[in-house]
């Protein structure tokens, strides 16, 4: 009997784990600094792994700096070696916890929810707290996008006098993140 | 008792699914890094760098040497005597760029390609290496002093081997094989086909300021040439589209053949010439 108890909470634990994730390699994180009338300084990166925790919300997502694509390459050049220094900080990532999230209210039709958590880019960790987002499901795919803005200067990136007029210091970030069953 | 213990051994298991999410998708692997920004100009200052053209973008590199310094206010430094490269520079990929020049220094047209063939990785593959292929037609050389010239003496090639390497986030180094051939040289004595190893670097000195530098090593250069080996030092500075270079060398000239066949300057007796190279991306 006591076995059976055993064996029986082995197993569902072991479930737990294999059915409580959803994951994605292919999300979307895209960021704009444009100024109008200038240049368009806008960036995505659609290689970005994310994982959702279905129990209980948490949810994080990795994004390698140099797989952010920009129009021109020259540009690119630019944020890697004199902004992001991707060099020497190659990853970004964000770690933190969707409110009130439960499996079984998401629908087809997206609904708000509010996510807090971390975000580490360029050597600085900084906390967001409440942000909105849209989450569906559709089948087995959980969909997550949202946006938010932040300053530059958070994350220590400091845009030169030369080219201030043409980058703008309140950048939008926008995700967009398809979730497969684990 | 014992049954707490058994729970007390399913804890790990529990656990083992709130572990943290970000480490489980954090696995170290990046992929093949290839090192960016070795040169940020397509000249080091007169030697092609590794860099190229991004596929479907077009660049125009505008080019100034002014004339020698040594003559003072006299022509202004140099102002009077100065010439100009204008040069279109297209990547049909990003390893493969077609390019088209007029300098009016001997009014010479050039044609080139310039493709790579490997990037230097990051823990792997320690050089970028890229070809450089071109060929010049002398427009100069009028008639009346050379009553016998035909065309082909016009003509000149280049082929050209870039070795480059980013040290670390500041030094890049570079070396360049060449090989070059003038139908018509000046100096009879001079060999047509003439062999140098170019030779340059750049060093950052900030985010957006670089000092760049590099010789030419002549090889079979005739005893009884006038011509010097060249020698450039400037800094770079780049302002987002832009990369500007501004440099003192003492070859006027700007096409590979004749920076390293014919530079007169000499850096001893102060004859040397001030330039820049614009570029700009379109």
């Amino acid at each position: 009997m006591k076995h059976l108890i055993c064996i029986a909470l082995l197993c569902l634990s072991t479930t737990m784990f294999a059915q409580s994730k959803y994951l994605t390699k292919t999300g979307t994180v895209g960021f704009e600094a444009s100024v109008p009338s200038f240049e368009e300084v806008k960036a995505t990166n659609s290689a970005v792994t994310a994982v959702i925790n279905t129990d209980n919300g948490e949810f994080a997502a990795l994004v390698l700096v140099k797989g952010f694509r920009f129009k021109n390459a020259l540009m690119e050049e630019h944020f890697n070696e004199n902004y992001a220094e991707s060099d020497t900080y190659p990853k970004a990532s964000f770690k933190g916890k969707i409110k009130d999230f439960e499996l079984s209210k998401l629908t087809n039709q997206s609904q708000n929810f509010k996510i807090s958590g971390a975000l580490t880019f360029h050597g600085k960790t900084n906390q967001f707290n409440d942000l909105d987002v849209k989450i569906s499901k559709d089948n087995e795919i959980i969909n997550i996008s949202g946006n938010f803005k932040t300053l530059a200067s958070n994350f220590d990136i400091k845009i030169p006098k030369i080219v201030r007029n043409k980058i703008a210091e309140d950048v939008l970030v926008t995700f967009n993140f398809k979730l497969i069953k684990k | 008792m014992k049954r707490v213990l058994l729970v007390f051994f399913l804890i790990p298991f529990f656990s083992l699914s709130q572990e943290d999410l970000l480490a489980e998708i954090d696995n170290d692997s990046t992929g093949i890094q290839y090192e960016s920004a070795t040169f940020k100009g397509l000249k080091i200052v007169n030697f092609e760098s590794t860099k190229l053209v991004a596929n479907n973008e077009f660049t125009l590199v505008v080019s100034h040497r002014f004339g020698s310094l040594k003559n003072g206010v006299d022509t202004f430094f140099g102002l009077d005597d100065a010439v100009t490269r204008i040069n279109f520079i297209f990547g049909i990929t990003d390893g493969l760029n077609i390019s088209v020049s007029r300098s009016s220094f001997m009014k010479i047209y050039e044609g080139s390609l310039k493709y790579r063939l490997f990037k230097q990785e990051k823990n792997g593959f320690p050089f970028t290496i890229v070809g450089y292929n071109s060929m010049l037609i002398n427009t100069a050389l009028p008639k009346t002093n050379y009553p016998l010239i035909e065309f082909k003496h016009r003509v000149g090639y280049t082929s050209q081997i870039l070795i480059a390497r980013k040290l670390n986030t500041s030094l890049s180094v570079e070396l360049a094989p060449t090989v070059f051939h003038d139908n018509f040289v000046v100096l009879d004595e001079q060999d047509n086909t003439q062999y140098a190893l170019g030779i340059g670097g750049r060093y950052k000195l900030s985010k957006r300021w670089s000092l760049n530098a590099d010789y030419g090593w002549h090889f079979n250069r005739a005893d009884n040439s006038p011509f010097k080996n060249p020698l450039s030092i400037g800094v770079d500075l780049e302002t987002g589209g832009h990369v500007f270079q501004m440099h003192f060398t003492n070859a006027q000239g700007m096409n590979t053949n004749t920076f390293l066949g014919q530079t007169s300057g000499d850096w001893g007796d102060g004859d040397i010439y001030f330039g820049f190279n614009l570029s700009r991306r379109f």
